[in-house]
């Protein structure tokens, strides 16, 4: 329950009502009042005071002062009347909670259209802001348009006046030329003449001298002075060939075409694949020390398969795999043999195996991979599984375009294919 | 600033022509205002078209169709009277223009086995001493020395060793060509080599590696004692060499700058200063370059032998112009700070480059 403070005195004039109440001792700030047109609310918890005025008044205008424990209030009056009393007397406990209720509202909305204005200047502001400094950037843009572009007709100007020199000049030299041949041909005439005579002509001596100086001189004149020249020029140099050899890399391809990533990427796994052993070395103790060494047994199988024995060799790779099943090459081989021991299928596996193993594909393991399409297509045909086959042979073409004999086989492979297609 | 950019040379767009064929090479021809493009039209044929510079634009003053689409073309080795322009095609063919009757070439032969990607002439134009002399390089690995005097027969050949494998050349340039004897070419290849070959001893002089393919070369003037190289690669790099000090073992010193994400086509050098440069690049843009000398040029190593020291590159100027990369690049030898690039977006563009005095 709030306490209501009641010590209020007051006295009016025409325009305004001054207001007086005492808070002793309380600490009022402005959001203790709450004021509209027609409410006056106090609130210092727990103390209340709390007026529903005679007339209305002129809130925004109205001021309270606070000090030495009073909130000196001056309301003023919208109409200049004088009241008959600070509040609305005999209101009923309804009418004074709509009029409360009211009050809050007008104050709400008055807040929000307050806000509103703001927001709206604020915004206008801004676009003022923006709109100055566009004008200032164009003013510098265009200042700086305006010397390039008198820049640009200055140099043209220049460049034409340049032009026209050149046609002038030129024009000079062609008269000057036309000039020159006359009096040459001229020359020439006395000159036949003067044989017979046998005397000088005395224009001859100085006419070649105006000659010599002037360079780029024409056509006849240019007889003379070509021919002399052509006796000071060199003579073609002797034919010789200089032999030269390109800075060779680690890897046949230039930057630009390295593809660097993948061949590192396939010498990394080279140098894993030699470091693990993935056989289980105890069963394997009886072994000598170069029959543990996957790339001797390798070698070992090559011998074997060369002499023909080819389950011996299949013997030596499966062993070179035992130790370590991530070296491609032994499994090659392997499907090789399997190849000549007509176990299609094992080749077929052990060709894949091996080219799983040969990635990623770089020029480094080319030959590798060729081997094993071309090896795993015979294992197909053999099958009569022709398409794979050829697809097999295709890919091998595609490392070794060169390569005569896969060629044909795959021409005979098509033939093949072609002939079936027909007989069904 | 502002005002500073504003006080260094400017890149300006003249004119510009667009083409209905692929541009490979623009060239000026000496004494005029006339220039020279060359290409590769959609049928699969040769195209040369010479036009005029008139108040802004270009004007077609003639085209002339051949067989084979034309690389790259030159008028180095032409004398000042006659103006015949050597040009290498598609198919390895050299063939020397007479523009005026073109029909058929005042010289031709068959010199390498697949396309001339450059081609450089020197002892022309007024310029320089010695016989005229034409080099092309080609994707067969060779590069060749040719005199018009000499049928068929090139008078050097720098090949791979037999059973080497072969590398594109894909950039050549004169250089050294201060007397009637000395005379080097500098080859530049697809794996990142450098060859500079001696034409009066016929030998190999000096060879590196700059590790990315070296799309063009070019000495700061071919007429002189050799004073720099410039090579451009892929990957936006370029090198400049000083070449008056070669160390034994070390070569030249040489100065290097990134300046471009993509590769860089080619560099040219002002004809009115030895020590301003070019350079073209993929992603369409120009950069204007400046060699600032070192203050001694060339110092002694621990055991005494001489070695150079490179200098130092500042940026002029760099411009956008396109979209697609600029292929060919040339200064006129006339007017300083006149310059035309053909870029694969089908177009010609005459710029000029201002303030070069003021460098």
């Amino acid at each position: 329950m709030p306490v209501w403070l009641r010590e209020h005195c007051w006295r009016q004039t025409a325009s305004a009502v001054y207001l007086s109440l005492p808070v002793r001792g309380l600490r009022v700030t402005s959001a203790n009042i709450f004021c509209t047109d027609q409410y006056l609310k106090v609130s210092i918890p727990p103390f209340l005071f709390e007026a529903i005025l005679y007339a209305p008044i002129d809130d925004t205008n109205s001021t309270a002062k606070i000090g030495n424990g009073i909130i000196f209030f001056t309301l003023y009056k919208k109409e200049a009347a004088m009241w008959d009393s600070l509040t609305l007397g005999n209101a009923d406990k309804e009418k004074m909670q709509y009029l409360r209720e009211n009050a809050v509202l007008k104050a709400h909305e008055k807040a929000k259209e307050e806000m509103e204005a703001k927001k709206v200047t604020k915004r206008e502001h801004k676009k003022y802001a923006l709109e100055a400094t566009m004008k200032l950037e164009e003013a510098e843009r265009k200042r700086i348009e305006d010397l390039k572009e008198k820049e640009r007709q200055k140099v043209t100007k220049e460049l034409e006046l340049w032009k026209k020199q050149q046609e002038d000049a030129e024009k000079q030299k062609r008269v000057q030329k036309e000039a020159e041949l006359r009096e040459e041909v001229e020359q020439l005439k006395e000159k036949k003449k003067g044989k017979m005579n046998k005397t000088q002509i005395p224009s001859e001596g100085t006419s070649k001298t105006r000659l010599k100086p002037t360079k780029g001189c024409h056509a006849s004149y240019g007889m003379f002075s070509e021919n002399l020249k052509e006796e000071q020029l060199p003579a073609p140099r002797s034919a010789a060939t200089i032999k030269i050899n390109f800075t060779s890399r680690v890897f046949p391809t230039a930057l630009r075409e390295s593809r660097v990533a993948e061949e590192e990427e396939w010498l990394r796994k080279q140098a894993e694949a030699r470091r693990t052993l993935s056989a289980d070395l105890s069963e394997l103790e009886d072994l000598k020390e170069e029959e543990k060494n996957p790339d001797w047994l390798k070698e070992k199988g090559n011998k074997i398969f060369a002499t023909g024995n080819y389950l011996a060799a299949v013997n030596a790779y499966n062993l070179a795999v035992r130790l370590n099943n991530k070296l491609p090459l032994p499994y090659l081989n392997r499907a090789a043999c399997h190849l000549k021991l007509r176990n299609l299928h094992k080749a077929i596996e052990d060709s894949s195996k091996a080219l799983e193993l040969l990635t990623p594909p770089v020029p480094d393991n080319e030959n590798a991979r060729v081997k094993a399409y071309v090896r795993r297509g015979t294992a197909f045909c053999q099958l009569e599984l022709y398409t794979e086959g050829l697809q097999d042979y295709e890919a091998a073409l595609k490392i070794d375009p060169e390569n005569k004999t896969i060629e044909k086989d795959a021409e005979k492979i098509r033939h093949l294919i072609q002939g079936t297609m027909q007989d069904s | 600033e502002m005002a500073a950019g504003l006080d260094r040379p400017q890149v300006v767009s003249h004119a510009q022509q667009a083409l209905n064929y692929t541009l490979f090479d623009c060239k000026w021809v000496p004494r005029s205002a006339r220039l020279l493009c060359l290409g590769s039209a959609a049928r699969g044929s040769g195209l040369l078209q010479l036009y005029e510079l008139r108040g802004g634009r270009l004007a077609l003053l003639r085209e002339i169709e051949k067989a084979k689409p034309l690389k790259c073309g030159t008028f180095g080795a032409a004398s000042l009277q006659q103006r015949y322009f050597a040009t290498g095609d598609f198919g390895g063919n050299l063939n020397i223009w007479n523009l005026e009757a073109p029909e058929i070439p005042v010289y031709s032969v068959k010199g390498h086995k697949e396309i001339i990607n450059s081609i450089d002439g020197v002892g022309g134009l007024g310029i320089g001493e010695g016989a005229p002399e034409i080099v092309t390089g080609s994707r067969d690995g060779t590069v060749k020395v040719w005199d018009p005097r000499q049928k068929d027969m090139p008078v050097a050949n720098m090949e791979p060793l037999q059973g080497e494998s072969k590398r594109d050349c894909w950039t050549v340039a004169f250089g050294n060509a201060y007397n009637q004897e000395e005379r080097v070419v500098c080859a530049g290849y697809d794996n990142g080599d450098i060859k500079l070959f001696d034409l009066k001893t016929m030998s190999l002089r000096w060879e590196t590696n700059i590790k990315n393919g070296v799309c063009s070369v070019e000495f700061d003037r071919k007429d002189v004692d050799m004073n720099k190289l410039v090579a451009t690669s892929l990957e936006g790099k370029f090198h400049v060499f000083d070449m008056r000090t070669q160390h034994p073992t070390k070569g030249f010193a040489s100065v290097s700058e990134k300046a471009q994400k993509s590769t860089i086509w080619q560099v040219r050098h002002l004809p009115h200063n030895r020590d301003i440069f070019m350079t073209s690049g993929g992603t369409g843009s120009l950069h204007l370059w400046k060699y600032e000398y070192p203050a001694k040029r060339s110092k002694k190593d621990s055991e005494g032998a001489e070695m150079g020291v490179a200098g130092s590159l500042s940026l002029l100027q760099n411009v956008t112009l396109s979209t697609q990369p600029i292929s060919s690049l040339d200064w006129s030898p006339d007017k300083k700070g006149l310059c035309v690039c053909g870029a694969f977006d089908q177009t010609v563009r005459v710029l000029i480059v201002t303030k070069l005095n003021k460098v």
